[in-house]
């Protein structure tokens, strides 16, 4: 898959439960022609987001791997993190929220909290509305 | 006022016979001769200190006394009323035969009339104190089963997030690669097979975390059916470790069953649920032992036993023994602050990469052990680095004498229920 096919967009995936990283990747480029890139990395992350070199992400709630200043961070956190270095290298970085946290009021404090565009409620299991969701936020931006 | 001591005793009678009638005094009094006796002298004193005019501060007292004992009897303060008017309609009878004279009647009539209304006053006075303290240490005793239960009903909110949290995970997966091969977004037949793969674990996934949440719904409600009986724990091992050579070998592990020339005494458990928690401490150990890098030497996973006589196990029920169970790996370990949280619901132990499993593989033999009256504990494993899981069951009846602790050679006989 190379991204410079339709769509040359590079879609950042952060996601700690390897099977729905590599459904979401599949997703995304099969049915988006996206290119992807899966990482947990969060000094990687600030600096592809800085670099220019991802132009939206998809981001999980709950990260089992995600170490910033000597901790471990949330999806909410990151996302803010990810907006900051964005918004410092002048660029507009939308960003999709993902979780399981499935309960009422969970969708509005997390989009609230972490500054994220839109909010992805698991399971997500069709290709074409997750392209759809991410082409609509891309276009916004 | 001697003269009407006279009567007393008829008075208590009089007094007792009307009992019957109180639905609760009944009750109350219903303790046998020794209580009716103790009754009828109280009641005597009562009618005493009334009609001798010895109603002082002390007996006012006594007399308040009673009224708090009256209330957390349960009786009401109807029937100090009703035991007021006996006593009034008693006390005219006496006068108008110790005393024709009118005036000499009325005199005593007036005096003891005003102890009895005071007397009245006392009783009903401490029966509201009383009422009143019992309804206070009611209301705190509600305010505290209110507040418990708001923490319970809090909590299995909380649990029905995170089982909700942790269905969708597996369930996004087999949606999600099922719905990909649907949509031909798949390019080869290998391809379609190993997305079928993930689906098939996670589907596995989801049948274990299914079983586990049924399990401790069954703990919770106390429903866990457990059938204790005497259980040979070398067929229990026997049965449990093959299951787990096949991931072990995958890692490369050394597993280690350093019983196996140990004569084991019988234990008190239920076969199935013991065989459960062997292997959900097996399987852990064989999840959190990472392959060993090239040129070291091999994660390994050991299971031990040991024989804790009554005297070391002061907790033994019956005063028998138990056997401790070990389960020793090699792996990541587990750090001191979180080796009672990862007996709760839904934590794992480390860091890093997702393990698998439901995270309430624990919390499940934690309780499954304390229903078989035994323990379960973390420790480090050998060498400070790894975790040394260990377990307690009984022994059964007549085992502790049978196995010296480490014994290592078969006792001449074993006795078997």
């Amino acid at each position: 898959m190379t991204p410079a096919q339709s769509d040359s967009k590079t879609i950042l995936i952060v996601e700690d439960h390897a099977l729905v990283a590599k459904f979401y990747r599949m997703a995304l480029e099969r049915a988006g022609n996206f290119a992807c890139v899966v990482t947990e990395d969060v000094p990687r992350i600030l600096a592809d987001v800085e670099a220019g070199r991802v132009h939206m992400a998809v981001l999980d709630v709950s990260l089992a791997n995600a170490h910033w200043q000597g901790r471990l961070i949330d999806g909410v956190e990151l996302a803010q993190l990810v907006k900051q270095a964005a918004a410092a290298a002048g660029r507009s970085l939308p960003i999709l929220l993902s979780t399981a946290h499935a309960m009422s009021g969970d969708r509005e404090n997390m989009l609230a909290a972490s500054g994220a565009d839109d909010y992805l409620e698991k399971p997500v299991f069709d290709a074409q509305l997750l392209v759809d969701k991410v082409r609509r936020l891309l276009a916004n931006s | 006022m001697e003269a009407l001591e006279k009567y007393l005793p008829e008075l208590a009678e009089r007094f007792y016979s009307q009992i019957p009638h109180h639905p609760n005094a009944f009750r109350v009094f219903s303790g046998g001769d020794a209580q009716i006796a103790r009754l009828k002298q109280t009641l005597q004193a009562w009618a005493k200190a009334l009609f001798c005019g010895v109603y002082d501060h002390a007996y006012a007292e006594e007399r308040y006394q009673i009224g708090y004992r009256h209330v957390r009897v349960g009786l009401e303060q109807k029937y100090v009323i009703s035991a007021m008017g006996i006593v009034r309609a008693f006390l005219s009878e006496c006068l108008l035969l110790e005393f024709p004279a009118s005036d000499v009647r009325l005199r005593y009539a007036r005096a003891v009339s005003k102890m009895l209304d005071l007397d009245l006053n006392l009783m009903c006075e401490s029966y509201m104190h009383a009422s009143m303290q019992n309804l206070r240490a009611l209301n705190e005793h509600l305010e505290r089963a209110n507040r418990d239960l708001a923490e319970a009903s809090r909590s299995k909110d909380e649990f029905l997030a995170q089982v909700s949290h942790e269905l969708r995970t597996p369930l996004n997966s087999i949606l999600g690669f099922t719905k990909l091969i649907l949509d031909g977004l798949t390019k080869t037949r290998d391809e379609e097979r190993e997305l079928l793969r993930d689906v098939f674990s996670s589907a596995q996934h989801l049948l274990g975390l299914v079983n586990d949440i049924l399990d401790i719904g069954r703990i919770e409600a106390g429903r866990m059916a457990v059938r204790v009986e005497d259980v040979d724990p070398r067929e229990v091992l026997d049965s449990t470790l093959p299951l787990i050579t096949i991931p072990a070998h995958e890692k490369s592990l050394e597993l280690c069953d350093e019983t196996r020339n140990t004569e084991l005494p019988l234990v008190r458990a239920d076969e199935v649920r013991f065989r459960q928690i062997l292997l959900n401490l097996l399987s852990n150990a064989v999840k959190f032992t990472p392959p060993a890098a090239p040129g070291e030497p091999a994660g390994r996973v050991s299971v031990r036993a040991r024989v804790l006589p009554a005297s070391d196990a002061p907790a033994a029920p019956d005063g028998h023994g138990f056997l401790r169970f070990e389960v020793v790996d090699t792996g990541v370990g587990i750090q001191e602050e979180k080796r009672e949280a990862v007996f709760e619901l839904f934590v794992q132990g480390s860091a890093g990469p997702r393990h698998g499993g439901s995270g309430l593989g624990l919390a499940i033999s934690r309780r499954l052990v304390q229903i078989m009256g035994g323990a379960i504990g973390i420790e480090n494993g050998d060498a400070g680095s790894g975790t040394t899981v260990w377990f307690t069951l009984p022994l059964a009846p007549n085992q502790a004498e049978q196995v010296a602790p480490f014994a290592h050679e078969k006792p001449a006989a074993r006795v078997r229920k």
